[in-house]
C-alpha cells in the first residue's frame, strides 16, 4: 500500500479532537510509519498546499467566509473526513442556533464582540458546505474509533460507526443503568461507539456523539419527565449536543 | 442421585481452596445489583442474590469475543478456553444454558461458545430471593434436574444439602468437607426444592404451551403497535437475556495496517440495523418499525423457537423487564393480554 498524505485542518472547535489524536503516545509513532502528516496544527509548524490522499476535518461550519476554504480543501483532498461532533453534526456549538438573541458572544467577548472573527452564522456539521466521505462522531473523537474507521477507508471497506444506543454498550460492560439509580441519562437515543464511557465512570450519558438514525425522542422526553425533571428542561437536555438534529 | 451434605460454617473453607485451585465466579454485590465476577475471598460470595444484570453466559458467549487473528502471513484461530468454575447458578440460568448448549450446537457447532462451556464447571444453588420482576415458575424454570455439576440447596441454619451429578461436580469434593445426607436433610432438600410455589410475583396465567398457540396467531395483534411506541429499539432486553444469542462479526486492523482481528459481538433484534441487509447494491430493512422489532423478540422467545427447544426460549429470570428504560419489555402482561382477548 501507498503511503497516504493525510493532512488535518480546524474550523469552529477547541481543537480537543486534535489533542486526543496527538495523545496517542507510542500508538502515534506506529500511525506515522503507516500514513505520512503533511499539515497539522496542533503538533508541527508546516503546513502545505499539495494533493492529498485524506484530508480530516474539525471543527463545524459556522461562517460563510469559511466555505471558500473548505472548497479548496475539498477540491484536493481524494477522501475528506468530518471528524469530531463539531464537523459531523454541528455538535455543541449548535446550541447556539436555537438563541435568537445570541447575546452569550459579549458575555464572553466583552468590548471585543465586534471583532470581524467573531460574525458567525448557525453552526452546522462540514457537509453543509461540501461533500463529506465519512463522518466520525464524537466529543471528543474517540482514538480507537479513529484509527478503525480510517483503517476501514484505507483498506476500501466501508466504514461503521454504530447506530444503536449507548445502552447496548453498557449492557457489555455490566453497568447498573443511570435510571435505576434515580439519575437520568441520553444513552438511551444517543449513538454508541464510545464504549459507554461516561455511565461507565459514574455520570450519565450526554449524547455527545449525536442520535441513532431514528432517536425515539417523544419516549426520552416522557422519561426525563418522569425523573421529576421539568419539560423546558428535559427538551433543553435532549439537545444540548443535539440541536441540529432535534426540532423546535 | 447422589446427595452429600455441607455444613455451613464448611462454605467458606471449600470456596477458598477452590479459589486457591482454579478461577472462581460467582454473584457479587455491585451497589444495588449483583453481577457474576471473579471472587477474591469467598467473604464476596452472595449466595443470596436476587439475580445477576448480566447472565452467566457471558462466560461461554462473551461480549465481545475475538474468533481469528489474520496478518500477511494467515490466520490463526483464538479459541483459548480457561476452566473456571462458576458458583451460585440459579435455576432459570442454568435452564438458560442448557438452551444455549443447544443452539449452539444445533447444525455446525460453534466451537467458540462450546470450548468455554466445556471449560466450565457449574455449580448451582436454590433461589433465595426473588427477583422483583422475575416469573420463573410460569416458564417452568424453578427446578431443575441437569445442567449442573453440583448443586447447592441451602436448607437453613444447618448448611447445604449437595448434589453430585457429574464427573465434573465429583472432582471439586476434594475440595470440601462433605459428609453423608441424613434423611431428614434430604427431606429438607426436597421441600425446598419441589414444595415452593407462587413466589414470584410476576405469572402468566396460562401453559407456554398455550401461548404458544396463540401468540403464533397474534401476529397482527394491536398490541405490538402499543407497546412499541414508546421502545427505544436500545437492544437492553436482548443484551441481559440468557437466552440471546445473536451475535454481530467485524473485522478490524491493528495500526500496522497489515495484521488485525475478527471478532464478535452481541448483537439485539430490537437496534434499528439488527435487520438491514444488502439487496442489489441498496440496503433494505426487513424489520423497518419498532413494533415489528418489539413482536418479533416475544415472538422468538414465546413461539419461533419452541420446536427446537422443547418450549419456550425464556426462562422467566425477568433481567429484560427490569433493564428496559421505557418499562415495556416484560413480556408478562403483553402475553397474558393476548390470551385473555
Amino acid at each position: 500500500m501507498k503511503i497516504p498524505k493525510v493532512a488535518f485542518f480546524d474550523f469552529t472547535s477547541c481543537e480537543g479532537c486534535q489533542v486526543e489524536i496527538a495523545n496517542f503516545d507510542q500508538d502515534l509513532l506506529k500511525l506515522l510509519q503507516v500514513v505520512e502528516v503533511v499539515e497539522f496544527r496542533e503538533i508541527m509548524k508546516e503546513t502545505c498546499s499539495e494533493p492529498l490522499d485524506i484530508a480530516f476535518i474539525e471543527g463545524s461550519f459556522s461562517r460563510e467566509k469559511d466555505r471558500e476554504r473548505l472548497q479548496k480543501i475539498r477540491q484536493r483532498a481524494n477522501l475528506v473526513v468530518a471528524y469530531g461532533s463539531c464537523a459531523a453534526t454541528g455538535g455543541i456549538n449548535a446550541l447556539k442556533n436555537h438563541k435568537p438573541d445570541y447575546k452569550y458572544k459579549v458575555e464572553v467577548y466583552g468590548a471585543d464582540a465586534t471583532m470581524p472573527h467573531l460574525e458567525t452564522q448557525k453552526a452546522l456539521p462540514i457537509s453543509a458546505a461540501i461533500p463529506v466521505d465519512l463522518a466520525i462522531p464524537g466529543c471528543p473523537v474517540n482514538r480507537q474509533e479513529f484509527v478503525r474507521l480510517v483503517s476501514d477507508l484505507l483498506h476500501g471497506k466501508a466504514p461503521t460507526i454504530p447506530n444503536y444506543p449507548v445502552c447496548m454498550e453498557c449492557k457489555k460492560k455490566e453497568n447498573i443503568c443511570r435510571y435505576e439509580l434515580q439519575d437520568t441519562c441520553l444513552g438511551v437515543v444517543a449513538r454508541a461507539g464510545c464504549g459507554a464511557l461516561c455511565p461507565s465512570n459514574g455520570i450519565p450519558c450526554e449524547a455527545c456523539r449525536g442520535f441513532v438514525d431514528n432517536p425515539n425522542l417523544d419516549s426520552l422526553v416522557e422519561l426525563l419527565i418522569k425523573t421529576g425533571m421539568q419539560p423546558a428542561y428535559a427538551m433543553a437536555k435532549a439537545r444540548m449536543f443535539t440541536a441540529n438534529l432535534v426540532e423546535e | 442421585m447422589r446427595l452429600l451434605f455441607l455444613q455451613k460454617e464448611e462454605l467458606e473453607p471449600f470456596v477458598s481452596r477452590l479459589i486457591a485451585w482454579q478461577e472462581v465466579v460467582g454473584p457479587k454485590a455491585k451497589k444495588n445489583r449483583f453481577v457474576f465476577d471473579k471472587l477474591e475471598s469467598p467473604a464476596e460470595l452472595r449466595l443470596d442474590y436476587d439475580t445477576t444484570i448480566l447472565p452467566p453466559k457471558k462466560y461461554f458467549f462473551q461480549p465481545q469475543q475475538d474468533l481469528i487473528r489474520f496478518s500477511p502471513e494467515g490466520f490463526t484461530g483464538c479459541i483459548e478456553p480457561k476452566p473456571r468454575i462458576i458458583f451460585g447458578v440459579h435455576p432459570y440460568d442454568i435452564k438458560a444454558i442448557s438452551m444455549l448448549d443447544y443452539l449452539f450446537s444445533d447444525g455446525k457447532k460453534d466451537w467458540n461458545y462450546l470450548a468455554n462451556r466445556q471449560a466450565a464447571t457449574i455449580v448451582g444453588i436454590n433461589v433465595h430471593q426473588v427477583f422483583k420482576t422475575a416469573f420463573f415458575e410460569s416458564m417452568g424454570a424453578s427446578i431443575v434436574t441437569k445442567g449442573y455439576d453440583l448443586f447447592l440447596t441451602d436448607i437453613g441454619e444447618e448448611g447445604f444439602v449437595v448434589e453430585v451429578a457429574t464427573d465434573k461436580g465429583e472432582a471439586l469434593l476434594a475440595y470440601g468437607h462433605f459428609t453423608q445426607v441424613t434423611p431428614d436433610q434430604a427431606q429438607k432438600r426436597r421441600k425446598i426444592l419441589y414444595g415452593q410455589s407462587d413466589r414470584c410475583s410476576q405469572k402468566l396465567f396460562n401453559l407456554p404451551e398455550e401461548v404458544s398457540e396463540k401468540v403464533a396467531l397474534s401476529f397482527y395483534h394491536p398490541i405490538w403497535e402499543e407497546m412499541a411506541s414508546r421502545c427505544f429499539s436500545c437492544g437492553a432486553c436482548n443484551l441481559v437475556c440468557p437466552t440471546c444469542y445473536c451475535f454481530d462479526v467485524q473485522d478490524m486492523w491493528n495500526l500496522d495496517q497489515e495484521s488485525g482481528i475478527r471478532f464478535r459481538t452481541w448483537d439485539g433484534c430490537l437496534t434499528e440495523d439488527f435487520a438491514k441487509v444488502t439487496v442489489q447494491g441498496g440496503t433494505e430493512n426487513f424489520r423497518q418499525d419498532r413494533s415489528s422489532r418489539y413482536r418479533h423478540r416475544i415472538m422468538r422467545k414465546a413461539v419461533y423457537l419452541n420446536s427446537k427447544l422443547g418450549g419456550p426460549a425464556c426462562v422467566g429470570c425477568g433481567r429484560c423487564a427490569s433493564a428496559c428504560p421505557a418499562d415495556l419489555a416484560n413480556p408478562v402482561p403483553v402475553l397474558n393480554k393476548i390470551m385473555e382477548g
